[in-house]
């Protein structure tokens, strides 16, 4: 608790007016209410900027597309993601009468906690987070893993063959990818020397996207396809698999889903924000002013990469995981972690010219590793049928 | 005050994992007991960061919660058609009987067990485990308990192979 | 080499993001159609007409209603019939244009519109009322008289002196714009090519 009242700005301030108002022995009540205010205004910002973002993609969509996003609801659309919400509120809520009703229900609700939970450790300003966990960046690999049971729950529960097949394919590549992710996050944690993510930005005197760019680079992908964004979309894509897990999801349910998803992309742009792009640091505008706009730079290229790329195909996505991603991030680990023996100080740590050499070092090294790498890992033009285990 | 809240915050976590656990063994529907088991591995996450120890409890939630579980219900899903599978088996006296027995071992033994609480100022290592347990541990794996470390390394190695082998297509 | 691809795909889209989006925003904007569109509402000459009902009689799926009274006019020529009723059920027209083909007095033309969605079944009936008061953009098609002056339904309306094959020379309301000799001639050896 004391670490909270003096790192954290917001929790302070608020305990502080609390017993301010009404004196020292409601200090348990003036904990509860800064820490309720706290999550309360982490969780909604996230929530309005994933609204905020559904409509930001589709006009970014649209003009990348040659057309205009939707330009009805209100002045350029804005009350766009209001009107999908009326939509969905206003639809039937189905359950399939076959399926487990149960745990149909909690499938969405554990997408979006697990989503809402990455958004605790990620630092948006100065002295500003949820909880600055000391294994943070262990923390964020773990949430989204949860995604992965409430995509297998949501998939099975639908008595529906298409969404336990297409939750199966998800859940193939959430797995897939949760291992570059994990590399990527682990050359983080070298270069910094810290799993804390209020640590990482601390330390980063140079944007680590410019000095591990290939750590940066298989983040990115990997996060792409946690995300199940384009080129990764094969579990959303319509014209594949219906909708995949989702299929039997109508009004609110939906809903939800689209929301975390959205909101999952807000958190992913915080976590690249704070990792590789220097987090809220700069004096010129406030930080966390700086951070959000950061964040909107991770989803305009996110967009953009989504209305460039063609989608993969399923065996396509899980061989560029094995073959190419995990050996990559093998390499980018390897590669800084004997850079910071080499450069680092007494305890390791790593100063601003040191960073800049690193960064001098690395591009070459990343521009070499994924020529290597993309010639040794072919795919195979034919779709490989993935068999099952004694299915012949 | 933060004894009292500290003591609600665990008995709800132990009911937590041990009601998941509970619901295991009493669901009828395999995929409803897997998904309880993973109710009881966060509880037990939650156990471990309540005992200051952030590492283990990010690492439970990571691997338990993450993969295992998948893995569970992946292998629920294989067998799931199977009605067979479904049907309560009637209680078996003998098998009652020794789990009644081992129950009974077991809490002798916890109850005859000397549980002190760690004083306040803890030694030099114990401490930093609690401050900062993913450094030391990984200290600790890759100086004292290094040879542990690199089994497990074997172990897993062959894991991949074994399945490479099950699903290699001949 | 690698990624030179993906290069060239974001360099596409970055230009399309530059570019003005090319979306008509309808229904402030509507994109024109050709000339020659049978678009969905017809456009009917009352001046023409002489209640013949031949287009009720070419119609093949029977969905035109044509009742007709004494005294429509046009004396002079034996006389047309008064129309009363003039049903066109829009719902099950198929645009096969037989009825402006079998026009003899190029009353009845394909229209250009095709926003004639209604809520409910009995609208969708164009009666005479609607025939009469609705704007005169007849469509080219099957008419090439009109296609031959290169008429634009969407810009104008047309008379409906315009819009037939022959001069009409007849009428006692023809044309002051028809040379004699040309109303003199057709009426000579009956050639209507004028």
């Amino acid at each position: 608790m004391s670490d909270l009242l003096t790192d954290n700005v917001i929790f302070r301030n608020v305990y502080a007016f609390v017993v301010s108002g009404l004196g020292a022995e409601w200090a348990w009540l003036a904990w509860l209410t800064a820490g309720f205010v706290l999550v309360m205004l982490v969780v909604n910002a996230v929530m309005a900027l994933a609204t905020g973002y559904t409509w930001a993609e589709r006009r970014l969509l649209g003009r990348l597309t040659n057309r205009l996003g939707p330009n009805r609801a209100g002045p350029s659309g804005t009350l766009q993601p209001l009107a999908d919400a009326i939509k969905l509120l206003t639809k039937e809520d189905i359950v399939p009468a076959a399926g487990d009703r149960l745990i149909f229900n909690v499938a969405p609700v554990l997408m979006l906690a697990s989503v809402l939970l990455a958004a605790a450790v990620i630092p948006f300003g100065a002295g500003a987070f949820v909880t600055d966990l000391n294994v943070g960046i262990l923390y964020l690999a773990a949430v989204s893993s949860l995604a992965s049971i409430a995509v297998l729950m949501a998939g099975f529960s639908s008595a529906n063959k298409f969404s336990t097949f297409g939750s199966m394919r998800a859940v193939a590549v959430l797995v897939s990818y949760e291992i570059p992710l994990v590399m990527a996050l682990l050359g983080i944690t070298v270069l910094a020397g810290t799993m804390s993510l209020v640590g990482v930005v601390e330390g980063q005197h140079a944007p680590y996207l410019l000095v591990a760019p290939l750590g940066a680079f298989v983040f990115v992908t990997a996060i792409s396809a946690e995300l199940n964004r384009t080129p990764f979309d094969v579990t959303e894509g319509e014209s594949e698999i219906v909708a995949g897990y989702l299929t039997e999801y109508s009004g609110m349910k939906f809903g939800v889903f689209y929301l975390a998803e959205f909101a999952a992309l807000v958190v992913a742009g915080g976590v690249f924000a704070a990792l590789f792009l220097q987090g809220w640091r700069w004096d010129v505008l406030p930080s966390y002013l700086w951070f959000i706009i950061k964040v909107g730079g991770f989803a305009i290229a996110a967009t953009w990469i989504r209305a460039t790329l063609p989608r993969l195909r399923p065996d396509q996505i899980l061989a560029f995981a094995w073959k190419f991603l995990f050996p990559v991030s093998m390499v980018n680990v390897a590669a800084l972690s004997v850079q910071r023996l080499w450069l680092g100080g007494a305890d390791g740590a790593l100063t601003s010219s040191d960073l800049w050499l690193m960064a001098a070092i690395n591009w070459p090294l990343a521009l070499v590793a994924v020529a290597v790498m993309g010639r040794i890992a072919r795919v195979r033009e034919r779709p490989v049928r993935i068999a099952a285990a004694g299915a012949r | 005050m933060e004894n009292a809240f500290q003591e609600a915050v665990f008995w709800a976590l132990a009911a937590v994992t041990v009601g998941g656990a509970l619901l295991v063994v009493t669901q009828r529907d395999m995929l409803r007991a897997a998904l309880a088991l993973i109710v009881s591995f966060l509880g037990a996450a939650g156990l471990y960061a309540q005992m200051n120890a952030a590492f283990v409890a990010v690492a439970q939630v990571l691997i338990y919660g993450g993969a295992v579980s998948v893995l569970v219900i992946f292998a629920v899903m294989m067998t799931r058609d199977v009605p067979a599978a479904n049907r309560g088996a009637p209680v078996q006296p003998a098998a009652l009987a020794a789990a009644a027995l081992l129950f009974a071992g077991l809490a002798w033994a916890i109850a005859q067990a000397e549980w002190t609480l760690l004083p306040d100022a803890l030694p030099g290592p114990l401490e930093a485990v609690f401050v900062d347990s993913a450094s030391t541990l990984g200290t600790l794996l890759l100086t004292d308990y290094v040879l542990a470390f690199e089994a497990v390394g074997v172990l897993l190695l062959a894991a991949v192979i074994g399945a490479l082998a099950l699903v290699r297509e001949r | 080499m690698l990624g030179f691809g993906m290069a060239k795909g974001f360099r596409v889209t970055l230009r399309n993001f530059l570019r003005k989006p090319f979306t008509t925003q309808y229904p402030e904007e509507r994109l024109p159609q050709h000339p020659r569109f049978r678009g969905q509402e017809f456009t009917w000459y009352e001046e023409r007409c002489t209640g013949c009902a031949s287009c009720a009689k070419y119609c093949p799926l029977g969905i035109i209603r044509i009742v007709t009274g004494p005294d429509g006019g046009n004396e002079q020529e034996g006389g047309s019939y008064s129309i009363d009723v003039f049903d066109i059920d829009q719902a099950r027209c198929m645009y096969c244009g037989l009825c402006v083909e079998a026009c003899p007095y190029d009353a009845l033309h394909m229209g250009t519109n095709f926003e004639a969605a209604q809520e409910r079944r009995e609208d969708l009936v164009i009666t005479v009322d609607d025939l009469r008061a609705r704007e005169k953009r007849p469509s080219a098609w099957f008419r090439p008289q009109l296609a031959k002056e290169q008429f634009d339904p969407y810009a104008e309306n047309a008379d409906w002196k315009r819009v037939g094959r022959e001069p009409y020379f007849w009428h006692p309301n023809r044309p002051e714009w028809q040379p004699e000799e040309q109303a003199q001639q057709a009426s000579a050896d009956g050639d209507y090519e004028g």
